[in-house]
C-alpha cells in the first residue's frame, strides 16, 4: 500500500501548502520547497489537478507552473524604472531567469508540435521572452552609450608615465585616445570600452542570440560603434568630401587634407579597427558569424569614406606638381594593405579588401599619368624664345630637379611602373640589381630623350651655330651633372652617362670648330707665296684677325656657360688652340722686314691680351651669371 | 526630354552619311566611320526600346509600369550604359586621330569631365543601396517574428511592430527626419531612462559618405549642363562624331537621373533641365518616353514624398504599412481569418525581402562596375589624347 501512503503524504503536503500559503504564489513556493526536498513530491503530483492521469494536461500544468514563477521574476525586472544592470546581483538574477525561460521554451517547443494546448501555454512564454528581450535590448543600448562615454582606456605599459607627454587624439563621444609622441608610432592597443561593460554586453548578447533576437542585438551594436567610428574619423580631421569637392579644391588645401587623411587612415586601420574587432569578438563571443557581420557593419562606412578620398585623389588632375603628395597617398595605402588584409580577413569584409587594392592600383595609374603629363609638357614646350646667351633653359632645370626629387621615392616608383598585379607588400629585392632594365629606367630614359629632342629644337632658334652648340653644351652638362648626382645615375646606367658626357664633348668640338676655325685659318701661313705678297697678306690677315677676334669676343662674352669647370675647359681649349698659332704668327710678322718696324702699329694684342680677352668669354651679359643651379 | 524636329540645315543629323564633304583621302575612312556611327545609333535605340518594352504591359494601350524602376530594370539600365560606353569608346579608339582635332577634341574632353561628375552619383547610390539593405534587415525581423510554424502571440506582434516602426522612421524622407520626433509605442514597462534625440538617429542609423552640402539634384544639373544637340557645322566638322558624343552624353545623363530617381540619396531633386533631342535620332523616342514615365511616377500622389522610386521601395512601404495596420487591429487570441490575413501579408513581405536579397548585392556591384569603367575609359581617353598630341 505504498501508493496509498504516498497519496496520503501528497495530500498532507498539499494541505500544508494551502493553509500556510496565504496566496497561490506562496502556496506554490511551499510546494516547490517540498518537491526540492523529496523527489516523490514532484510538482506534477503536488499540483491541484494531480488526480487526473492525463499526461498532457499534467505536462501543461507543469509548464504553466514553471512559467508562473519565471513570469513573476522577469516581469518584475522588465517593469523596473531603473537600469537592471546598475546592480550586478539584479542582472545575474535576471539573466538566470531568462536562461531558464529560454531553456523551458526550447524544451517545450518540441512538444508543442504535437499538442495544441501546450502550444497555447507556450504563447505566454514566448510573450515573456519577447518582453525580456526588449528589456535586454534597451539595457544593451544604454550600456553601449554609457560605455562610450567613459572613454577608451589606454592599456599599454606606458600609460601612467607618459600621461603628461601624451598627445591626445580626440576620438568618440567625449573619449580620447592617448597616443605617444610622435604620431608616427601607432603601436598601441586601446580598449574601446571598459572591461566590465564588455562582459555585461556579452552576457546580454548571448541571451539575445539564444532567443533568436540576434539581429536586433547586432543592429544596436553596429549602430553605436559605427557612429563612434565616424565621429572619431571626423575628430581626426578627415572630412567627408565628394570627388568633385576634391577636384575643385585649391591644391594647397588638398595637400592639408591629404596630410590629415594619412594620419586618419593610419589611426583607423592600425588602432581603431583592430580595437573594434576585439570588441566584436568579445561581445559576440561564441557567435562568430554575428561577430563578423557586426564588425563589417561597423567598419564599412568609415572604410568607404577613407577609400573614397584616396580614390578622388587618384582620379584628379595629373599636374606634375602633385606627384609627391600622391606618392604619399600611394605609399600610405601600400603600407596599410597588410592591415586591410588582417583586419578584414572574414568573408563579409572581402569586398573592402578588394576595394582597397583597386584604389591602390588606381593611385599607381595616377602616378603613371603624371609622368605622361610631364612628357607632354616637355614635348609641347615651345621653341620660340631662345634663352639669351645660350644658357641653361628653365625647362632643363625644372625637369632635372623634378626627376631628382621624384627618384628619392625610387622604390615606390619602381612598383608603380612594374604594373605588377600582386597585392600589397613591396618587393625587398635589391634595387641595384634591377639597374637599367626596369620599367622605371625605361621611363626615365624616355623622358631624357624627350627633353633632349626638345632642347635640340630650341637650339635651332639660334642663328649662330656656335651658340647652338654652347646651348646644347650647357644644358647637356647640367643634365649629366644632375644624373650623376642622384638615383637617376643608377637608373639610367653608366653607359648612358658615358654616352651623354661624350655628347657634351662633341658639342664642345662643334663649337670650337664653328667659332674659331675661320679665325684660326687667318693665322695660317702660305709659304708658297713671294715675300712681298706674303707681307701684305699678313697685314691683311692680321687686320682681319683683329676684327674677327674682336667680334667673337664681343658677342661671346655675352654668352653664358654656367658651369665653372666647363667654362675653364672651354677657355683652356681655345687658348691651346689659339695662343700658339697667334704667337707664331706674330713672331713671323715681326720678322718680316717691311712690317717689322711698324709691327706695333698692326699688332693690337699681345699673347697675354688674347688670353685675357678669352678669359672674359662666357660671362653672360652684365657680369657673372652665377654658378651651377 | 522634349524631342523636336531638328532645326538645322539639310546637311545635319538627318544625313550623317551624306554630310561628308568629299575631302579627298578621308573618304574611305568616312565610310567606315559612317557605318560605325549608324550602328551605334541603332544599338542605343534598340537597347532603350528594350528598356521601354520590358517595363510595359504587353498591350500597347496600357501604360503599365509594372517593372519600371524595379531592381532588375535598374540593373538592365546599368548594363545598357556599360554597353553604350564600350561602343563609344571603340569608336573613339578607331578614329583617334580625328579625336585630336577641334572641335571634337573639346567635345570629347568635355564628355570625360562630365563623366567624372557621374562618379559622385555612383557613390551616393551605393550609400542608398546600403540604406535599403538596412530596411531589408528590419523586414527580416518582421518575418522572423511572424513567419512561424507556431501560433502568433502578442509577443511576436510586438516584436514585429517595433521593427515596423523603426522601418517607417528609417524611410522618412531626409527633409522630414530632422523635424519629426517619433516616439515608439511601448506596451511594456515605463523604462524611460534618458532617451535623447540621438536615439532617433539610430533609427536612421546610416549617414551619407558625402558632406551635408552635397546635393544629388545639383550634381545632376551639372551633368546636364551644356548637353545639347550639335549644330550642323559641328556635325560636318567632326564627320558626324559630334552626334555620337551627344548621344553618349544623353545616355549618361539619363542613366544618372534614373538612378537618382530610383535610389535614396541626399537632396534627391529630379527637376533637371534635359536637352532637346532631335526626333530623328532613333533613341530619342524611347528615351523620352522612359523619361516621361519616370517623371510621371515621381509626381504621383502616393510617391511624391518617397525617398526613392524603386519599385521594391514602394513594395516595402505598402507591405509594411499594411502589416502595421493589421498588427494594430489584431485582437488576441487571433481569429482564423486574421491569422490567414497575417500569413498572407507575411508572404508578400517575404517576396519583397527575397527580391531585395537577390537583387541588391548584384546591383551594388554593377554600380561599382559603372564607376570603374567610367574611370578607366576616361584615363585611357586622356592618355591617348595626350600622348599623340605632342608630335607637332
Amino acid at each position: 500500500m505504498a501508493e496509498n501512503g504516498e497519496e496520503k503524504w501528497l495530500a498532507v503536503a498539499r494541505h500544508i501548502a494551502k493553509t500556510l500559503g496565504r496566496n497561490d504564489t506562496m502556496a506554490d513556493d511551499i510546494l516547490q520547497i517540498f518537491s526540492n526536498f523529496d523527489g516523490r513530491f514532484s510538482r506534477e503530483k503536488l499540483s491541484e489537478k494531480g488526480g487526473e492521469d492525463d499526461p498532457t494536461t499534467r505536462a501543461c500544468a507543469a509548464l504553466e507552473h514553471s512559467l508562473k514563477s519565471l513570469d513573476r521574476q522577469i516581469s518584475r525586472y522588465v517593469a523596473a524604472d531603473h537600469p537592471i544592470w546598475l546592480d550586478s546581483a539584479d542582472s545575474s538574477a535576471f539573466l538566470d531567469a531568462v536562461d531558464e525561460l529560454i531553456a523551458t521554451v526550447r524544451d517545450w517547443n518540441r512538444m508543442a508540435a504535437a499538442d495544441k494546448t501546450v502550444g497555447a501555454c507556450l504563447e505566454r512564454a514566448e510573450d515573456l521572452v519577447q518582453q525580456a528581450m526588449f528589456r535586454i535590448e534597451d539595457e544593451f543600448r544604454s550600456l553601449m552609450e554609457r560605455g562610450g562615454e567613459s572613454a577608451g582606456k589606454f592599456s599599454g605599459e606606458s600609460s601612467e608615465e607618459d600621461e603628461e607627454e601624451e598627445e591626445y587624439l580626440d576620438a568618440g563621444v567625449g573619449g580620447q585616445i592617448p597616443t605617444a609622441r610622435p604620431i608616427g608610432d601607432y603601436d598601441i592597443v586601446i580598449d574601446a570600452l571598459p572591461s566590465g561593460i564588455i562582459n555585461d554586453l556579452h552576457q546580454m548578447a548571448k541571451r539575445m542570440v539564444a532567443a533568436g533576437f540576434g539581429k536586433e542585438c547586432s543592429h544596436v551594436y553596429s549602430s553605436y560603434r559605427r557612429e563612434f567610428l565616424e565621429e572619431s574619423l571626423s575628430r581626426l580631421g578627415v572630412k567627408k568630401l565628394s570627388i568633385e569637392d576634391v577636384h575643385k579644391m585649391p591644391w594647397q588645401d588638398l595637400e592639408d587634407e591629404i596630410e590629415r587623411w594619412i594620419k586618419g587612415a593610419n589611426v583607423t586601420l592600425r588602432i581603431l579597427f583592430p580595437s573594434e574587432r576585439r570588441l566584436c569578438d568579445r561581445v559576440f563571443f561564441g557567435f562568430s558569424s554575428a561577430s563578423d557581420l557586426s564588425f563589417m557593419e561597423v567598419c564599412r562606412g568609415s572604410t568607404i569614406q577613407l577609400l573614397n578620398f584616396a580614390d578622388a585623389v587618384a582620379i584628379g588632375t595629373r599636374s606634375p606638381e602633385r606627384l609627391f603628395k600622391i606618392l604619399d597617398v600611394f605609399e600610405t595605402m601600400r603600407d596599410l594593405l597588410p592591415e586591410f588584409e588582417s583586419v578584414f580577413s572574414d568573408q563579409y569584409c572581402l569586398f573592402l579588401r578588394n576595394e582597397a587594392i583597386t584604389i591602390w592600383k588606381r593611385l599607381g595609374e595616377a602616378i603613371r599619368g603624371i609622368f605622361m603629363e610631364l612628357e607632354n609638357l616637355i614635348s609641347r614646350d615651345p621653341a620660340k624664345v631662345p634663352v639669351p646667351g645660350g644658357g641653361l633653359h628653365p625647362i632643363t632645370r625644372y625637369v632635372m630637379n623634378y626627376l631628382r626629387a621624384a627618384c628619392r621615392s625610387r622604390q615606390s616608383l619602381e612598383q608603380v611602373f612594374e604594373e605588377n598585379a600582386a597585392a600589397a607588400v613591396p618587393p625587398t629585392a635589391k634595387l641595384e640589381d634591377r639597374g637599367s632594365s626596369s620599367s622605371l629606367s625605361v621611363q626615365m630614359a624616355w623622358i631624357m630623350e624627350l627633353l633632349e629632342s626638345n632642347l635640340e629644337a630650341k637650339s635651332k632658334t639660334y642663328k649662330d651655330p656656335a651658340l647652338c652648340s654652347v646651348f646644347m653644351m650647357n644644358n647637356g652638362r647640367y643634365i649629366v651633372q644632375k644624373v650623376k648626382d642622384s638615383e637617376l645615375g643608377s637608373l639610367l646606367g653608366d653607359d648612358w652617362i658615358r654616352k651623354h658626357t661624350a655628347k657634351v664633348r662633341q658639342f664642345h668640338v662643334t663649337y670650337q670648330r664653328s667659332s674659331w676655325n675661320k679665325v684660326l685659318g687667318l693665322l695660317k701661313m702660305d709659304t708658297s707665296v713671294a715675300p712681298s705678297v706674303a707681307a701684305r697678306s699678313m697685314k691683311d690677315k692680321l687686320k682681319s684677325f683683329n676684327q674677327s677676334f674682336e667680334e667673337i669676343c664681343r658677342s661671346q662674352s655675352t654668352w653664358i656657360v654656367f658651369d665653372e669647370q666647363l667654362r675653364e675647359e672651354l677657355k683652356i681649349s681655345i687658348n691651346k688652340l689659339l695662343l700658339p698659332a697667334y704667337q707664331s704668327f706674330v713672331g713671323r710678322f715681326q720678322n718680316v722686314p717691311e712690317l717689322g718696324r711698324n709691327a706695333e702699329r698692326h699688332i693690337k694684342y699681345g699673347v697675354e691680351d688674347i688670353e685675357a680677352r678669352i678669359n672674359d668669354l662666357f660671362q653672360g651679359s652684365g657680369g657673372s651669371s652665377g654658378g651651377r643651379k | 526630354m522634349p524631342a523636336t524636329d531638328y532645326q538645322g540645315s539639310a546637311t545635319g543629323l538627318a544625313s550623317i552619311g551624306r554630310s561628308m564633304d568629299g575631302s579627298g583621302g578621308g573618304h574611305h575612312e568616312a565610310t567606315g566611320l559612317e557605318l560605325e556611327l549608324e550602328a551605334f545609333q541603332r544599338q542605343v535605340a534598340d537597347r532603350f526600346l528594350d528598356l521601354c518594352s520590358s517595363s510595359s504591359a504587353a498591350a500597347a494601350a496600357v501604360v503599365g509600369c509594372e517593372d519600371l524602376l524595379s531592381v532588375q530594370w535598374v540593373r538592365k539600365l546599368l548594363d545598357v550604359f556599360l554597353c553604350c560606353q564600350e561602343e563609344f569608346r571603340a569608336i573613339l579608339f578607331n578614329h583617334r586621330s580625328m579625336v585630336l582635332r577641334p572641335p571634337l577634341d573639346r567635345m570629347v574632353s568635355d564628355y570625360y569631365e562630365r563623366s567624372v561628375k557621374a562618379l559622385d552619383v555612383c557613390n551616393a547610390v551605393r550609400d542608398g543601396i546600403e540604406q535599403i539593405r538596412q530596411w531589408q534587415k528590419l523586414l527580416e525581423i518582421v518575418l522572423v517574428s511572424l513567419d512561424g510554424h507556431r501560433s502568433l502571440g502578442e509577443g511576436q506582434f510586438r516584436r514585429a511592430k517595433k521593427a515596423l516602426i523603426d522601418l517607417a522612421i528609417g524611410m522618412l524622407d531626409e527633409k522630414d527626419s530632422n523635424s519629426t520626433v517619433a516616439h515608439r509605442n511601448r506596451s511594456f514597462g515605463r523604462n524611460n531612462f534618458t532617451r535623447d534625440h540621438r536615439q532617433l538617429g539610430h533609427f536612421r542609423s546610416l549617414s551619407w559618405s558625402v558632406s551635408r552640402s552635397w546635393s544629388a539634384a545639383r550634381q545632376l544639373q551639372a551633368i546636364a549642363n551644356n548637353v545639347a544637340a550639335p549644330r550642323a557645322n559641328e556635325v560636318v566638322a567632326t564627320s558626324g562624331l559630334a552626334v555620337a558624343v551627344f548621344t553618349i552624353n544623353s545616355v549618361l545623363l539619363f542613366v544618372t537621373w534614373a538612378l537618382v530617381a530610383a535610389i535614396p540619396c541626399q537632396d534627391r531633386g529630379l527637376n533637371v533641365h534635359f536637352p532637346i533631342v532631335p526626333r530623328n535620332l532613333p533613341w530619342a523616342a524611347p528615351m523620352t518616353s522612359l523619361h516621361e514615365r519616370i517623371a510621371e511616377e515621381s509626381k504621383r500622389r502616393d510617391r511624391r514624398n518617397a525617398c526613392g522610386l524603386l519599385k521594391e521601395i514602394h513594395q516595402i512601404e505598402k507591405c509594411s504599412r499594411a502589416m502595421s495596420e493589421l498588427a494594430d487591429s489584431v485582437q488576441f487570441p487571433l481569429t482564423e481569418d486574421k491569422e490567414a490575413e497575417v500569413r498572407q501579408r507575411v508572404q508578400e513581405l517575404s517576396g519583397v525581402c527575397e527580391a531585395l536579397k537577390n537583387g541588391l548585392d548584384p546591383l551594388e556591384r554593377q554600380v561599382r562596375e559603372v564607376f570603374h569603367r567610367i574611370v578607366r575609359s576616361r584615363t585611357e581617353g586622356i592618355d591617348s589624347m595626350g600622348r599623340t598630341n605632342y608630335s607637332e
